[in-house]
């Protein structure tokens, strides 16, 4: 079924590629069109492979469960928490809006007590801003509490 | 002997206060990265990149090789203690290993994997020095058309050989391919992929790509199907190698040295060929192959030999011919590129301080990790028991600071977002992510040497095959493939040996409970 996906993909690629134009023989288009058909070939040959039923194995992992089905809550909990980091970085700052992601998705995951990831994800916040700003000369927005003297 | 001297420099120029520090964090970080599940030194690299517009190229490299070797050291752990490898390249060593933490020789496992690092990443690095000097003052008489050549080969070996089969593994690569053309073309400014979206105009960056499809992508799959309840860590108990073990452990030293650092170099391996290929020349050698499939330690010590071999292995090609064979590989290529430094058969003449001094903190990195991992290994235990749900909150808060400090933008956010889906999609549905990697870092290197090529012999397309160099890298691809297919079917038969050897005590262990 992700082969299908897939195969649908590598077919919509393909006919994208047409779109860069130029005059040159070995314009920009050239390698694209390459990595087009090597695409469409390659999903040629899973849908061979799928056919034939040797489909693919989830990759396995020593935290993950092969034998549990999607567990779409948790997922969609998680880009909650990842949209609101996206939402909120620039008009919060980053210690804020770290905060949060950590927090959501330590909570989506299944941390209790809810405000033990909060006060976590708030000290590696705030720990990453100071490091990233003062030591190594990075830039992340501070939002409002930019007039702190060292988070800035 | 220049590179004798050269060495000596760089040994002067890695000892210094400053670097040893950055050595150090380096080790410790990469150890961290390597015991713990989900992360893997390739992850970490790529989210370190943002370093380099900040440090001075020697420092960032040290602290890169460090992180390099030490997810090696580390993944050990993790195998031998949690019976899941933190590395592909531990699977070996989680069978053995595991077996022997459990009859209570953990400790015992523990030591004899990093001693045998040690001992497979000091001589490998020796090997290293002598070989990649030559070898680059070989490749600096090569054309456009012979890189093509060498890219190719890269690009299919890797795509070929790493994930489970090889259509995959290109599909993999294609999708790196593609996500390496969005962006504006360097040659004529045409705006490819964009969708006409002034975020993608300058390219998608190698740090959200990369972070993206391995950390996010990580975290997601994680998240699907999560294993719950306690983590089934083993203690590593008390005692330390017998001297018995000792004499049986330093021949698969040896042995696996031997065998890890030729693959390593070869583009047509990756570290884990090595350690299974190890793995059934101890078991056909032993004295005591009864034992194993239940903790021999010969099956620790020889593929963890091999596995760190075959990691100083793999720079070989990387340093002298710009050719990445493994994921990790593939972002050290692109920590030269931010820096300005386009690796290849150069390197050793233009950027010959910094080459050297990277050589000479292998070496210094090689005595840290031992230090790191003999007396200390209890505090990377503590490591392992981090709560998981922490632990992933951790990476994908991680993975959003990587990606948001390259460039500050939201947009980035997004994109990282959407390749962390793409990442779990692949992962769910048994495609490899290293081709991916691979190919978004070498295609444009290779579309500009192909386009380089061609203009050179003014659109003619036989100039490609008719290097006498192109000539035999083309034929050596054809004999790589077959190798790495035999390889593949040696692993496959061992696997299946494997399998045959753990079912049996299994088996007895659940009628006796």
């Amino acid at each position: 079924m992700g082969l299908l996906a897939l195969g649908v993909f590598t077919l919509v690629d393909a006919s994208t590629i047409v779109a860069p134009s130029s005059v040159n023989t070995v314009g920009p288009q050239a390698f694209p069109y390459a990595v087009g058909v090597l695409l469409v070939l390659t999903s040629l040959a899973l849908f061979v492979d799928l056919a034939r039923g040797r489909g693919g194995a989830a990759e396995e992992g020593e935290d993950v469960d092969p034998t549990a089905t999607t567990d779409w809550p948790t997922v969609l909990k998680l880009t909650g928490s990842f949209a609101a980091l996206v939402v909120l970085v620039e008009p919060l700052g980053w210690p804020i809006a770290a905060t949060v992601l950590f927090a959501g998705a330590a909570w989506s995951l299944g941390a209790r007590p809810w405000w033990r990831p909060v006060l976590i994800g708030a000290v590696l916040a705030f720990t990453t801003q100071v490091l990233f700003t003062q030591l190594l000369d990075l830039y992340l927005p501070a939002g409002p509490l930019e007039r702190v003297s060292f988070l800035g | 002997m220049g590179d004798f001297g050269a060495l000596l420099d760089g040994f002067a120029t890695a000892l210094q206060p400053m670097y040893l520090l950055y050595a150090l964090i380096g080790v410790t970080l990469g150890t961290a990265v390597g015991v713990l599940p989900g992360i893997g030194p390739a992850m970490t690299l790529a989210l370190l990149l943002p370093l380099t517009y900040s440090l001075e190229p020697t420092a960032a490299f040290i602290m890169f090789a460090g992180i390099y070797y030490g997810g090696m050291y580390g993944g050990s752990t993790t195998s031998i203690l949690l019976n899941a490898p933190g590395e592909s390249s531990s699977i070996i060593t989680a069978l053995e290993g595991n077996r022997m933490a459990k009859a209570g020789r953990g400790s015992a496992a523990l030591a004899t994997a990093a001693i045998g690092s040690f001992v497979a990443g000091t001589i490998a690095t020796v090997a290293l020095t002598l070989v990649a000097p030559t070898i680059a003052r070989l490749a600096v008489q090569l054309g456009p058309a012979d890189y093509v050549a060498l890219l190719v080969l890269a690009f299919l070996t890797v795509a070929a050989v790493l994930g489970s089969s090889p259509p995959r593994g290109i599909a993999s690569l294609g999708i790196g391919l593609f996500l390496g053309l969005v962006g504006t073309d360097t040659l004529t400014g045409q705006q490819r992929f964009t969708l006409g979206l002034p975020a993608l105009a300058d390219g998608i960056d190698v740090v959200v790509v990369a972070v993206g499809v391995f950390a996010v992508g990580e975290a997601l799959h994680v998240a699907s199907r999560m294993r719950r309840g306690p983590i089934p860590l083993v203690p590593a108990g008390k005692g330390w190698m017998t001297k018995d073990d000792w004499r049986r452990s330093w021949k698969p030293w040896l042995r696996g040295t031997a065998i890890g650092f030729p693959i390593g170099t070869l583009p047509a391996g990756g570290a884990e060929v090595g350690t299974f290929l190890s793995y059934s020349a101890e078991r056909k050698l032993s004295k005591h192959r009864e034992e194993f499939g239940k903790g021999a330690i010969e099956g620790v010590a020889g593929p963890e030999a091999a596995n760190n071999a075959s990691a100083a292995g793999v720079l070989v090609p990387l340093l002298t011919l710009g050719l990445p064979t493994s994921a990790t590989a593939a972002i050290l290529i692109s920590a030269f590129q931010s820096y300005g430094i386009q690796p290849g058969p150069l390197l050793f003449q233009d950027e010959s301080a910094l080459i050297w001094a990277l050589i000479a903190s292998l070496y210094i990195g090689n005595v840290l990790l031992l230090v790191l991992n003999l007396p200390l290994v209890g505090i990377w235990v503590k490591l392992l028991q981090i709560p998981r749900p922490y632990l992933y909150a951790g990476i994908l808060t991680f993975a959003a600071l990587g990606s948001y400090s390259v460039g500050a933008s939201t947009e980035d956010l997004v994109l990282l977002f959407l390749l962390g889906l793409l990442g779990w999609a692949m992962r769910n549905f048994g495609f490899p992510i290293a081709p991916a990697v691979v190919g978004l870092i070498l295609g444009p290197i290779a579309e500009e040497q192909l386009r380089r090529a061609l203009a050179i012999s003014q659109g003619d397309p036989t100039v490609l095959v008719t290097s006498p160099f192109a000539a035999v890298v083309y034929a050596a691809l054809v004999v790589f493939l077959f190798l790495g297919w035999w390889l593949r079917r040696r692993q496959a038969r061992t696997e299946a040996e494997l399998a045959a050897v753990v079912a049996t005590p299994a088996e007895s262990e659940r009628s006796s409970s």
